[in-house]
């Protein structure tokens, strides 16, 4: 476009016009390494859990603190990623906020099961010593239902960052959770944890892996058009 | 009657420009450059005639010591440039 004054005609006009807006649409590239890192974590999380309940072993911290620890990083790379974009999509102030909408839900449903746990639990623990085990349903443990409440929400952003981004990864990933979520509803917490390392890998490590690689792709792709 | 196409947005680097800016919320005088193929100093002069058309906004500041230029389109801007695309639209109508 060396002639700046080049008058147009109209068809080509709106061709310049269609082309351009597509340009605009295609030119965001997800680095990636947020998903990755929380496909990770919460995938390492829920097999450590997993082994600790199966081998009856106990570390001497909650591992789900390593989830509030990689809030740091995170915050790191968002900066680092907002600070290399050269474009600012409104897609990308939206999914901001539902990411943002989606951490805060994660830690406000943390703290209801936590509270709900210590209110049940104990009237759990009288009625069975009441009842000597003489009614199945005293069996219910709440624990059980926890990760179904969590997977749901897992699914949410994933499913919406799938479908805006025009990202099948995600957008199946986000499914994959649901699946679970209702899957674990009717299976031992064991099981509902292996779900739960599944979603993880599902609907971020891998997406996260592959959007890294299409980064990738994209910066050697601007680096040859630089020289 | 057809109404004359706005004559600031009717060049082929302006045009790109602003059709550019319409999609995203803003962009960086490098991204501009980038998808236009056009060179720094003949965008600079483009952009400096949609400024001036209150069509867009123009931000300069620094970043990691480095001047960065960022644009903005308006609501002047858009306007302008939805009739732009309507007043092609009976033009090509009327052709076609």
């Amino acid at each position: 476009m060396e002639q700046e004054e080049k008058q147009l005609s109209e068809k080509e006009s709106l061709e310049l016009i269609t082309t351009m807006i597509n340009t605009a649409k295609n030119s965001y590239y997800d680095t990636g390494i947020g998903a990755i890192m929380w496909g990770a974590i919460v995938a390492i999380c829920s097999l450590v859990k997993l082994s600790e309940i199966h081998f009856g072993f106990r570390l001497p911290f909650d591992i789900y603190l390593l989830a509030i620890v990689a809030i740091i990083p995170q915050i790191f790379i968002t900066i680092k990623e907002k600070k290399e974009r050269k474009v600012k999509s409104y897609d990308d102030t939206y999914m901001d906020y539902i990411w943002l909408t989606f951490g805060i839900c994660i830690f406000l449903l943390i703290f209801i099961v936590n509270n709900i746990s210590a209110d049940l639990n104990p009237l759990v623990k009288d009625y069975k010593e009441l009842t000597k085990g003489r009614i199945d349903w005293v069996d219910f443990r709440f624990s059980e239902f926890i990760s179904p409440l969590f997977l749901m929400l897992y699914g949410f952003p994933t499913f919406i960052t799938g479908a805006a981004c025009k990202f099948k990864p995600m957008l199946w990933g986000g499914i994959f959770c649901w699946t679970c979520c209702i899957i674990s509803i009717y299976t031992t917490i064991k099981i509902d944890l292996l779900l739960t390392a599944a979603s993880a890998i599902m609907a971020w490590l891998i997406p996260g892996i592959l959007m890294e690689k299409e980064y990738r792709i994209y910066k050697k792709e601007q680096a040859i058009l630089n020289v | 009657m057809f109404k004359d196409l706005d004559p600031i947005l009717h060049s082929q680097l302006r045009l790109a420009v602003i059709s550019l800016l319409i999609s995203v919320k803003e962009a960086e005088f490098t991204f501009l450059k980038e998808k236009t193929n056009a060179t720094a100093g003949n965008l600079s002069v483009q952009i400096q005639k949609l400024k001036e058309a209150g069509y867009i906004d123009v931000i300069k500041q620094f970043k990691d010591n480095y001047p960065q230029t960022i644009c903005k389109i308006t609501n002047a801007g858009i306007r302008a440039f939805e009739e732009y695309v309507q007043v092609l639209q009976t033009y090509l109508g009327k052709k076609g």
